[in-house]
């Protein structure tokens, strides 16, 4: 028979099981806004074996057996996919949306440039001799070679921005790389013990978030409980305790190529397409739309510069000049639109006649007008469809990257967001854990009173 | 769905956010009146915007030509109409001093006349519109006519072409009246300035048959300066007419870039509306999910 000494020591151990309870529910409300926390749930067994007395079994209490986390492998095995595809969309789409040298409310833009170039040419061409309409062409075709020159800037500009960021991004991956390795060595340290380290797992799958964000990773659980991290392109980041580290270095054309060290050493250069989450999106912005961008306007001086070149060389100045060029522009159309000058200082050199043509003919002006409206040599589209069609394409990349980043992120939140409601803390729901583990305690204390109470009666026996 | 209380609070940031968004933008929109700013915002657009406005400023720079083409043209026909006055009157001059019943100092008289007529037409021929000789051809910035004190004569220096000034992209019209063709007979005509200059002769020697034999020179001058009179007028209407039409395509072309690019000012105005009212709702629905807690509950 229960003897009431083992019913007190019985209480005692269901005393310490409820108080871990109250322990992990407050726990769980500690940690209710800390980002990457899943809840904990202290799951209590009755004590056995139970004890036989004449043949029954009288219960032994309750004890604490694990404290286990709240997690969804299924969702978690989604989320670093949608983190890394929201990481890159979001970049790119920022990237490009940063980028704002062909705006089309820019008054200073290429548009309103070559507007000028051409309408100076205009009223140049009714009034050839006109020294003070000489200048002022002079002056607008200055203005466009500056206003290709500026765009082309703000285009390298942001390109070397984008090389900035990314080598920002390549610390703040190869923290989080090694980071995740230290994990692994920590938590498998403390699984020799025999317990689950819930806030190391915790931690450690932060950590795996941020670097899916940040460079499109996923993650490969080991047998020892390692989680190894690979880049998309199937180089390994993390490998058990060991990380590897990303770093840049000069790719040749004045921009930075990611390189990665393996974690079992070895040093290979990555093409961006192997990259993912913000570091690919961002090399994606700088080496795609924006790096198009660069090369169309490079080839848009080019063939305008040539265009204009060849009729104005045909042509003779009022100072009896012949054989100018009114552009200088490079032999290939490769930095073109950086490099265009003007090629003449006296606007007396502006070929606007023609052959034996005085100084009011117009002749090789009027020819100069024809170059607006031919097509160019590559695009074979007049001057306004050229740069129309360059703004469109530019447009339709931002528009497109912004359109994944929405989906994207939408994706995002929907499977962050449904973790959050099976994994996260809800204070209601510990509130009751807490009132519950309270009630039961304090029932257990009266048990335990009782019991003092009954032994008290035995001893005061006479 | 397990509502747990991260959920709640990232749930009202961000639907707040996005509420604050939409009303940001809603409002950027209202206070620029712009639709099309970055070329992502609606590529299409603004590749057209660009080209509208592109398409706008070359009719713009047509129309500025093509106007300031007629406005010399009209210059132009102002002299000749003088040009054509004084070769009516040397021909009255040349028909009334004919007759032999004038004296010897009659067409002396009539002579010196004739010699000031000449000079005004050379006068009015050098007319100029800024820096420009409008008479001179391509050759515009010297008198076209140069007057010989010495003889009293002049002679046609000018260039023996005409200007062309674009009426529309790829089409150009003449821009000048051709006084070599009009005035010195270049290309078969007669040379008006000659025939005075042989009619003052004839007065000052007091030749009747000679001062005769001016008489149809001086016709078909009047007739060359008239034909030119009427090709700048002809020229004149094409200019006025392309200027009217490049003023037209250009404003069409501006209304097209507003079109794509501007927004509308009641769709702007209700939607500001609308987005500010759903932040105002955002904001309360917000507010009031946080004011329910069990804690205010467990004692």
């Amino acid at each position: 028979m229960a003897d009431l000494l083992s019913i007190l020591s019985t209480a005692s151990t269901s005393l310490s099981a409820q108080r871990a309870v109250l322990a992990t529910a407050g726990h769980n409300i500690d940690n209710a806004n800390t980002p990457g926390y899943s809840r904990q749930i202290a799951s209590l067994e009755a004590v056995t074996p139970a004890e036989q007395v004449n043949g029954a079994y009288i219960g032994r209490g309750a004890a604490l057996t694990t404290v286990t986390q709240a997690r969804d492998r299924f969702l978690e095995a989604q989320i670093p996919r949608a983190l890394g595809d929201a990481g890159f969309s979001s970049a790119q789409s920022g990237a490009l949306q940063a980028f704002h040298g062909l705006d089309v409310t820019d008054s200073g833009g290429l548009d309103s440039a070559i507007s000028g170039f051409y309408s100076g040419l205009r009223a140049l061409a009714q009034n050839p001799g006109d020294s003070s309409l000489r200048a002022s062409f002079l002056g607008a075709a200055q203005t466009l070679a500056r206003t290709f020159n500026s765009t082309a800037s703000a285009v390298e500009s942001a390109r070397s921005g984008l090389d900035a960021k990314a080598s920002g991004l390549t610390d703040q991956i190869d923290t989080e790389a090694q980071a995740v390795a230290e994990l692994n060595v920590q938590i498998r340290q403390a699984r020799a013990s025999g317990a689950e380290p819930n806030d190391l797992l915790d931690l450690r799958q932060q950590h795996l978030d941020e670097l899916a964000e940040l460079a499109g990773t996923t993650t490969v659980p080991t047998s020892e409980g390692d989680v190894n991290v690979t880049l998309p392109g199937g180089l390994a980041l993390v490998a058990g305790g060991r990380a590897g580290s990303l770093s840049t270095t000069p790719d040749g054309s004045g921009h930075l190529a990611v390189q990665v060290t393996l974690p079992g050493g070895g040093l290979t250069t990555l093409s961006s397409s192997a990259l993912g989450g913000s570091l690919g999106g961002t090399l994606a912005a700088r080496d795609g739309a924006l790096k198009t961008a660069g090369d169309q306007l490079d080839q848009f001086a080019f063939d305008l510069a040539s265009a204009v070149n060849v009729v104005h060389q045909a042509g003779y100045g009022t100072d009896g000049s012949h054989g100018l060029d009114l552009f200088t522009v490079g032999a290939t159309s490769s930095g073109a639109a950086s490099q265009l000058a003007v090629a003449i200082t006296d606007s007396a050199q502006l070929a606007t006649a023609g052959v034996g043509g005085g100084r009011g003919d117009a002749t090789n002006a009027n020819l100069l007008l024809e170059t607006e409206m031919q097509g160019l040599g590559t695009s074979g589209k007049d001057v306004q469809s050229t740069l129309s069609a360059i703004v469109s394409q530019f447009g339709s990349s931002t528009a497109s990257a912004k359109a994944f980043a929405d989906q994207d992120g939408a994706i995002k939140t929907h499977l962050t967001g449904l973790r959050d409601s099976y994994s996260g803390v809800s204070i209601d729901e510990e509130m009751i854990t807490m009132q519950q583990a309270q009630r039961g305690y304090e029932a257990i204390a009266k048990v335990m009173q009782t019991a003092d109470k009954m032994l008290e009666t035995l001893l005061n026996l006479r | 769905m397990r509502v747990t209380d991260r959920l709640v609070f990232e749930n009202a940031t961000r639907n707040t956010a996005r509420a604050r968004e939409a009303a940001q933008q809603a409002q950027q929109a209202a206070s620029t009146g712009v639709r099309v700013e970055h070329p992502g915002d609606d590529p299409a657009a603004a590749g057209l915007i660009d080209a509208h406005r592109m398409s706008s400023a070359r009719f713009t720079a047509i129309s500025s030509a093509a106007g300031a083409a007629s406005d010399e043209i009209a210059a132009a026909d102002s002299a000749l109409d003088g040009v054509s006055t004084a070769l009516s009157r040397a021909r009255e001059l040349a028909v009334q001093l004919a007759n032999s019943t004038y004296s010897a100092d009659q067409r002396q008289n009539g002579a010196d006349e004739v010699d000031g007529l000449l000079k005004q037409i050379v006068s009015s021929l050098g007319a100029r519109v800024g820096s420009r000789y409008i008479f001179g051809g391509t050759e515009d910035d010297a008198p076209p006519f140069q007057y010989d004190p010495a003889t009293g004569n002049a002679t046609y220096v000018g260039a023996h072409d005409a200007r062309e000034v674009e009426i529309a992209p790829g089409v150009t019209q003449q821009a000048n009246v051709r006084a070599d063709v009009a005035v010195a007979g270049y290309g078969g005509g007669t040379d008006v300035l000659a025939t005075l200059q042989t009619l003052r002769t004839a007065l000052r020697s007091n030749d009747v048959s000679a001062v005769q034999a001016t008489l149809d020179g001086l016709q078909a001058g009047i007739e060359q300066v008239a034909t030119a009179r009427a090709q700048a007028g002809v020229s004149m209407n094409a200019f006025d007419a392309a200027k009217s039409a490049a003023r037209v395509a250009s404003d069409e072309d501006e209304v097209s870039a507003g079109k794509l690019g501007d927004i509308d000012l009641a769709d702007a105005a209700i939607q500001l509306q609308a987005t500010q009212t759903a932040l105002q709702a955002s904001y309360a629905a917000t507010a009031q999910s946080f004011r329910l807690s069990i804690l205010d509950y467990l004692k």
